[in-house]
């Protein structure tokens, strides 16, 4: 009988991915995570997203202000804000039912009322405040009118008139132009690079927790008897990883869909073109983490001893993420620690999305972590062989080097 | 497989400056009951994780039906380990089915088989429960299944008894006869020395990480057993013969113990009873297996 070894690390990977399907906490917390981020995307659009409508009565030459105001509000005319003007007429106070018209008016919906006074000056009448948006576009409309009423006296030419009302605007020429981008790379970073601290933190952990767990119930020793110790690392660390990698597509996922069904596609189309260097990244990254977690968890007899041993994988994990954050400045060091494995996950990728990276520069980057994550498995495999039948102590790095050269 | 005997062969272990085995050598055939008892610390647990592969020795081979321990003959073991180990967290049935599947069972087999285990160990009910919410003697039992569940050719048990109430070490005890009797090579330590009594076809003493007796129990017995002499002679409570090499070391009343020399007859011995009254018990004293290791421990 041949020992089916790829059907075992998938037994053993296929066990670590149910039982995290059951945990209610990774349920709970991927649901949360999804939540935010589609909120994250979905509610500033939200918010901004709807034109005001404002109803505006006017009276006598507040009538042309009130016009011009209408056409400013719809014409995205940039410096000044959108907003869809309605103009109703001013009743004649004979005609109607009796009573003050400007009353009469507000009981018609209107949300100010505009006359003039004797001196051309345009009075806007309120109830409680007059909303910021439509003050600016009545202020420019009656700056405008009365720039034009000036030009007409002086006599001057349509032509004239049109260049001093709407002044050419000076033209940006750029010599290395950035492509404006929808969403700030910075943000895109720090999204990628929290959702990187977070998986490999919590899954990192989880690798160690179930590691510990099988060292202190002794299922271990059941196991090693019949499974080469490696196959089981490489089942622990295939299954989170494979929970990992899909619970980061679901939230990204999530937030492009959300994108997406509120019309953001170019925020979709940035964030999948950039994704993919994080996401390559991330899988190594996280394969090269995920054995040192298991190590730790080994080096553990007792849930209680993960604390302490894990102390230096939890650095391993805030290094990146804090250097990507913090380190925006392209510069040597910014550059330095876009090669340096441990940083390189988060680092490269996001030079990439601030575009600071040459196109060859991600494959370097990735061929350096890949090679890192070999030798760190290797070196993996041999700790948690040579530490994770020591049930009674914490076992030392060392005795853990030379038990594993034996086994 | 012809010869499934299971042999090890000068296993010599240290722990630091410790020697935990030296040279512990002894069989478990096929087919036999093979108890496995010392004091705490003899070595029986490092014996049997040496040989199921989970302590690699200093020296010494172990060697199963001619074969050298690989992974592939290890695999085909039922290994029970002293501290227990099974996932608390995961149910009964689900568990047993995923340790099967490791130990390279059909998901198809492994269901049934786990179904049909549970049965027999009256745990059915319990199937999908998780593990820790059982009780300890219930969660010995599964234990026990988890390593049967592959239809080993091998068991190898540590302290399977350890935690049983009486009638589930009967059920336990009758399962093991089973396995045997289908041929499987079965090693099991005990402290329980009255039940391996009871048990064992074979038996291998340890003590200080050196086997100091090791065969058939019955014959390991009778050697020790020399030629001391129980008579009980009825209406007389303290029969004292005066015959010619013979010695008596105690009386009370389940009758006279006396120690034979070489010289002396059995049958002069029954005859001077006889003349004393009926004889109601006439037997070599075999020692108990209790005494046998007081004597081989000391």
């Amino acid at each position: 009988m041949s020992t089916p070894r790829t059907a075992l690390v998938r037994l053993v990977a296929g066990r670590e991915i149910s039982v995290k399907l059951r945990d209610k906490g990774f349920l709970a917390s991927t649901a949360v995570f999804i939540a935010i981020i589609v909120l994250a995307v979905v509610v500033p659009v939200m918010l901004e997203g709807d034109t005001p409508e404002y109803t505006v009565a006017a009276t006598g030459h507040a009538g042309a202000v009130a016009e011009v105001a209408v056409e400013l509000g719809g014409a995205e005319v940039p410096g000044l804000p959108a907003a869809d003007i309605t103009v109703i007429g001013l009743e004649d106070p004979t005609a109607g039912a009796g009573g003050d018209p400007v009353d009469e008016a507000f009981l018609r919906g209107a949300d100010a009322v505009l006359s003039s006074d004797p001196d051309g000056t345009v009075v806007i009448t309120a109830q409680e405040n007059v909303p910021g948006d439509l003050e600016e576009l009545i202020a420019a409309a009656s700056s405008a009118v009365t720039a034009q009423d000036v030009a007409v006296e002086a006599g001057l030419s349509a032509d004239q008139l049109a260049a001093l009302t709407s002044p050419p605007q000076p033209r940006i020429d750029l010599l290395d132009p950035k492509p404006s981008l929808p969403v700030p790379p910075e943000l895109v970073i720090v999204i990628f690079g929290f959702l990187f601290y977070f998986t490999v933190l919590t899954f990192g952990a989880s690798i160690a927790q179930s590691v510990v767990e099988e060292k202190t119930s002794r299922v271990v020793e059941i196991l090693v008897a019949a499974v080469p110790v490696r196959w089981l690392l490489a089942g622990k660390v295939l299954g989170n990883a494979a929970m990992a990698l899909g619970q980061v597509v679901l939230i990204v996922g999530a937030g492009l869909v959300g994108a997406q069904a509120i019309g953001e596609g170019d925020i979709v189309a940035q964030v999948l073109g950039v994704s993919g260097w994080f996401l390559a990244f991330f899988v190594l990254g996280f394969l090269m983490l995920a054995c040192l977690w298991a190590v730790a968890g080994s080096l553990a007899s007792r849930i209680e001893e993960l604390q302490s041993t894990t102390l230096y994988m939890q650095l391993a994990v805030m290094t990146p993420f804090f250097s990507a954050i913090l380190i925006r400045d392209e510069g040597p060091a910014r550059v330095a620690l876009s090669y340096f494995p441990l940083t390189a996950p988060l680092m490269m990728p996001a030079r990439v999305a601030t575009g600071d990276a040459a196109a060859w520069e991600p494959w370097v980057a990735m061929v350096i972590v890949s090679a890192t994550a070999v030798l760190l498995i290797g070196v993996g495999a041999r700790l948690y062989s040579g530490s994770v039948l020591n049930t009674s102590t914490r076992t030392r790095l060392g005795g853990a080097w030379a038990a594993g050269g034996r086994a | 497989m012809t010869d499934a005997t299971l042999a090890v062969q000068g296993l010599t272990h240290d722990f630091g400056q410790r020697r935990a085995l030296d040279d512990v050598s002894f069989e478990v055939r096929p087919g036999r009951l093979t108890g496995f008892v010392g004091a705490n610390g003899a070595g029986k647990t490092t014996t049997m994780r040496a040989i199921v592969g989970v302590l690699r020795p200093d020296a010494g081979t172990v060697t199963f039906g001619g074969a050298s321990m690989t992974l592939e003959v290890r695999r085909r073991i039922g290994y029970m380990p002293e501290e227990r180990g099974l996932y608390p967290k995961m149910k009964v049935a689900e568990q047993l089915v995923y340790l099967a599947r490791v130990l390279g069972v059909t998901k198809d087999d492994a269901q049934a088989r786990a179904a049909s285990l549970l049965e027999g160990l009256d745990l059915a009910e319990r199937r999908d429960d998780l593990l820790h919410t059982l009780s300890l003697g219930n969660q010995q039992r599964v234990q026990v299944a988890a390593a049967l569940i592959h239809e080993p050719d091998l068991l190898i048990l540590d302290e399977p008894f350890s935690g049983l109430d009486p009638i589930a070490m009967d059920a336990m005890a009758e399962r093991l006869r089973d396995r045997a009797a289908a041929g499987v090579p079965v090693l099991f330590s005990s402290h329980q020395l009255d039940l391996v009594e009871r048990l064992c076809d074979d038996l291998v003493v340890i003590h200080h990480g050196r086997v100091v007796a090791a065969g058939d129990a019955r014959a390991l017995r009778e050697q020790r057993a020399g030629r001391r002499y129980r008579v009980d002679v009825g209406g007389t409570d303290a029969w004292m013969p005066a015959l010619a090499g013979m010695t008596v070391v105690g009386s009370g009343p389940e009758g006279t113990l006396v120690d034979l020399d070489e010289s002396a007859d059995p049958q002069a011995l029954l005859a001077a009873a006889q003349a004393a009254g009926p004889v109601e018990h006439f037997a070599r004293t075999v020692p108990s297996l209790a005494e046998l290791f007081a004597e081989v421990v000391r």
